[in-house]
């Protein structure tokens, strides 16, 4: 039999034989690497996950005609969109705004993408429905009180010329439609005070030139990717000023990092209590075989060979270990992931060896001191149980 | 006897005592700073997303009819249609007064600049010192209102430097960059009711309208409006609990239509809704309502945060638990020629069982004082670092660390004693 068939025979048959007591090893790491590799993968996802739930407060960038002269239409916002990675674009709502009248009250309109503002401004309260069809409208809560209106009601809504506005024959054009409310809109800001309608029926009314006042965008990324895409886009599209909009950009870049080091310190904290704590049953688990380590010196075997031997033990543990608790942690940062973010969590591959690595590392380290203080002492004095 | 031999096993084991108890005041630690962090975690975050300003807005109950029908240009005090500021202390005497961090009065009206265009001025509070009728004292205004502002020149407005006097502004960028203003410049506004020169302390750049106003003490625009007294808007910022369906079903169908008990339970709960409500019953002829872009970012970030630590909680108390019954069960289970030889000599099975679990409980005991006080220290260095400001102390995580680790510790010492009891205690001393 060679040498090295032999170490392996007695680091397979001491796990074997002794079964109980290398479970319990064998759970204990891989409890550890379970929350290595859970924890670790949640910090890395955290930020991302939560910049999505951030969206919530709506548009952090603007686009606005860049000088008095410049117009742009969608063509031009879509050439401007393509400067942004796609993935982080979450939600596009273009707006233009329009005098009109109601009941002769002269009231601004804003004529919009719906599905557009749903992404953009998710905080909408609507009581009713959202307008789906061309002649529905959504009305602002404060406009309603002042026009005596509510839900289901219908009204002609005109729009002319503005007077000085109007061509050198002194005509003023004058053009109406039939619009019904499917909806009140409630946000406790100055959105209550204008009416919504979708921007084919403002354009319908007003004339359609395709012009767009505003863009509201809601981007999932960085303060610093924001100001990358804005100075991109103010450089490449001339017609368009982006703008940031510092109430939303400046307050998440604050909260965000403030949650990012929560996590980053508690997994920091569990990580470290987690480790001592494996390796402090490791380190019991080999103390109980003192009796073995002075009997196999009294035999004769080295003490390097000794301390090799019980390192196979310990590192094929922490391996096996390690592995089994890479795969568990994933699992465990998938289900809080699908849970508290109710999306799925990306896997980060360098993860495995390093989650590996770590608990081969806390695992020998844990067997290196017994083993050694074992070897150190006269075998007899161990052997007498002294 | 029986102590004896307890006290024995803690004199001459010292070592292998020390190890458990370390282990178990280990695990211990980590559940204190857990669950301490995991209760404390929803009002930190609450305090962090104060930064987004304001989550309540006061307004008189008729002012937007009365604007819209009659066009005002700042003037008159149209009954009813504005706030009246010798209320605003009231704002902190509510129920869930404690829950209202800052709030600030607004009033604007148009003035004239000294080239003859015309500029919004808001007047309000900027760090505006109160004493309450409680007898507290608050320093409050738009300086903790308005934190994503950027001073690009001078400073914030100090409204307690008796040297600046009440004559000073602050001016947004735009309008800055547009007349030529910078810090220390003189700056004349006029209204039809008078004309005030002010010293321009700073400079903004608030990323919005506002960059294109005046920002000045309320005193300066009431006598410019000629509206001593009375503002136009209120705006509160407050820590609120996320609605659930009772606090939906209020804001819906309004309080009037919950059962006597839910009522109370609503009121006094810190929902948006309540809150509004209790602002509305102190200022005379307001509506309050929630500033649903900030309260429903607010509710949602805050329900994501809790359940995420709540479940990271879990993942660390599992892990302290099987760290803890992992080594008990090591170390009872190292001890059978111990229990072998107590059997030999005639022990019974509840006298050995009874001696290895004092020996245990004990050393938990001691494990889970020490850890606990570790605990609490690792969740002040997370409070510290991460809020600058201390995790509160919750009671109720004692009893549930004592109960975790007694739990454990039996869990992971019965099955192996039970185990060790079985065996033949001949087989045990020889070895075998």
């Amino acid at each position: 039999m060679t040498k090295r068939r032999f170490f392996f025979r007695m680091i397979t048959s001491s796990l074997v034989r002794r079964r109980s007591r290398m479970l319990v090893a064998l759970l204990a790491i891989a409890v550890g690497a379970t929350i290595l590799s859970g924890l670790v993968t949640i910090y890395y996802d955290v930020p991302r996950q939560m910049g999505a739930q951030f969206r919530n407060y709506g548009a952090n960038m603007i686009f606005l005609a860049s000088g008095n002269d410049a117009r742009f239409d969608m063509d031009t916002v879509n050439e401007a969109l393509s400067y942004i990675d796609g993935g982080e674009l979450v939600g596009v709502a273009p707006y233009r705004y329009e005098t009109v009248l109601i009941h002769e009250q002269p009231i601004v309109a804003a004529g919009t993408d719906f599905s557009g503002a749903r992404t953009t401004s998710p905080y909408w309260y609507i009581d009713g429905q959202w307008p789906e069809r061309s002649g529905e409208m959504l009305l602002g809560k404060e406009e309603a009180e002042f026009l005596g209106l509510g839900l289901g009601d219908s009204f002609t809504v005109i729009w002319s010329t503005e007077e000085d506005a109007a061509d050198e024959t002194g005509v003023t054009e004058q053009r109406t439609l039939d619009m019904t409310v499917t909806g009140i809109l409630e946000t406790g800001g100055s959105e209550e005070a204008y009416v919504y309608m979708s921007l084919e029926d403002l354009e319908a009314l007003s004339g359609g030139s395709g012009r767009l006042d505003v863009v509201e965008l809601s981007v999932s990324a960085s303060r610093e990717e924001l100001d990358r895409f804005a100075g991109l886009i103010g450089t490449a599209v001339p017609d368009i000023a982006p703008r940031l909009v510092k109430r939303v950009t400046e307050s998440e870049s604050t909260v965000l990092s403030k949650l990012r080091s929560l996590v980053f310190l508690v997994t920091a904290v569990v990580l470290i209590l987690t480790m001592i704590c494996v390796a402090t049953t490791m380190t019991a688990v080999v103390t109980e075989r003192r009796r073995e380590i002075g009997l196999r010196k009294a035999l004769g075997a080295s003490d390097g060979g000794i301390i090799r031997e019980f390192m196979g033990e310990g590192l094929l543990l922490g391996f096996v270990g390690g592995l089994a608790g890479a795969g568990l942690g994933f699992a465990f940062a998938q289900y809080v992931s699908i849970n508290v973010f109710s999306s799925s969590i990306s896997f980060q591959g360098w993860l495995l060896p390093v989650t590996v690595a770590a608990s081969v590392l806390v695992t020998g380290l844990a067997c290196l001191l017994p083993v050694r203080s074992a070897t150190e002492i006269d075998p007899a004095l161990v052997l007498k149980g002294e | 006897m029986f102590f004896r031999m307890i006290r024995g096993a803690f004199l001459l084991q010292k070592k292998k005592m020390l190890m458990i108890a370390l282990t178990i005041a280990l695990g211990a630690s980590l559940a204190t700073a857990m669950l301490n962090v995991m209760m404390d975690v929803g009002d930190k975050v609450n305090q962090e997303l104060k930064t987004y300003g304001a989550n309540i807005t006061v307004v008189p109950k008729s002012a937007s009819v009365i604007n819209n029908l009659y066009e005002m240009e700042g003037g008159g005090s149209g009954e009813g249609s504005y706030l009246l500021e010798e209320e605003l202390g009231k704002i902190k005497t509510i129920f869930w007064a404690f829950n209202i961090v800052d709030f600030a009065p607004f009033i604007d009206t148009e003035v004239t600049l000294p080239d003859g265009s015309a500029a919004t001025m808001v007047g309000t509070w900027f760090n505006h010192h109160m004493d309450l009728p409680t007898g507290e004292t608050l320093d409050t205004g738009i300086q903790n209102l308005r934190t994503w502002w950027d001073i690009r020149a001078g400073a914030w407005l100090d409204e307690q430097n008796a040297a600046q006097g009440a004559d000073a502004c602050m001016v947004g960028e735009v309008l800055a960059g547009r007349e030529g203003l910078s810090a220390g410049d003189r700056l004349k506004v006029s209204t039809r009711f008078g004309t005030r020169e002010l010293t321009v302390v700073g400079v903004f750049d608030a990323g919005g309208d506002e960059d294109e106003q005046i920002f000045a003490p309320m005193e300066v625009v009431q006598s410019l409006s000629n509206l001593d007294g009375y503002l136009t808007s209120i705006e509160v910022s407050a820590l609120t609990t996320p609605d659930n369906d009772l606090a939906k079903k209020a804001a819906k169908q309004g309080p009037q239509s919950l059962s006597i008990s839910d009522y109370e339970t609503w009121y006094c709960t810190a929902y948006v809704s309540s809150i509004c409500f209790q602002i509305q019953e102190v200022i005379t002829d307001s509506v309050a309502s929630p500033v649903r872009q900030v309260a429903d970012s607010e509710g949602a970030i805050m329900e994501k945060t809790e359940l995420l630590m709540e479940l990271i909680t879990i993942l660390s108390l599992i892990g302290s638990a099987l760290g803890i019954t992992n080594l008990v069960t090591a170390s009872v289970m190292e001890r059978s020629a111990e229990i072998g030889l107590m059997k030999a000599v005639g022990a019974t099975n509840g006298r050995i069982s009874a001696l290895v679990l004092t020996e245990v409980l004990i050393t938990g005991i001691i494990g889970t004082a020490i850890g606990y006080l570790a605990g609490f220290g690792f969740a002040q260095i997370i409070g510290h670092t991460v809020f600058a400001s201390s995790i509160e102390m919750k009671p109720m995580v004692i009893p549930i660390v004592v109960v975790l680790v007694v739990a454990v510790t039996l869990a992971g010492s019965i099955p192996a004693i039970r185990m060790l009891l079985r065996l033949r205690p001949a087989e045990v001393l020889h070895g075998r």
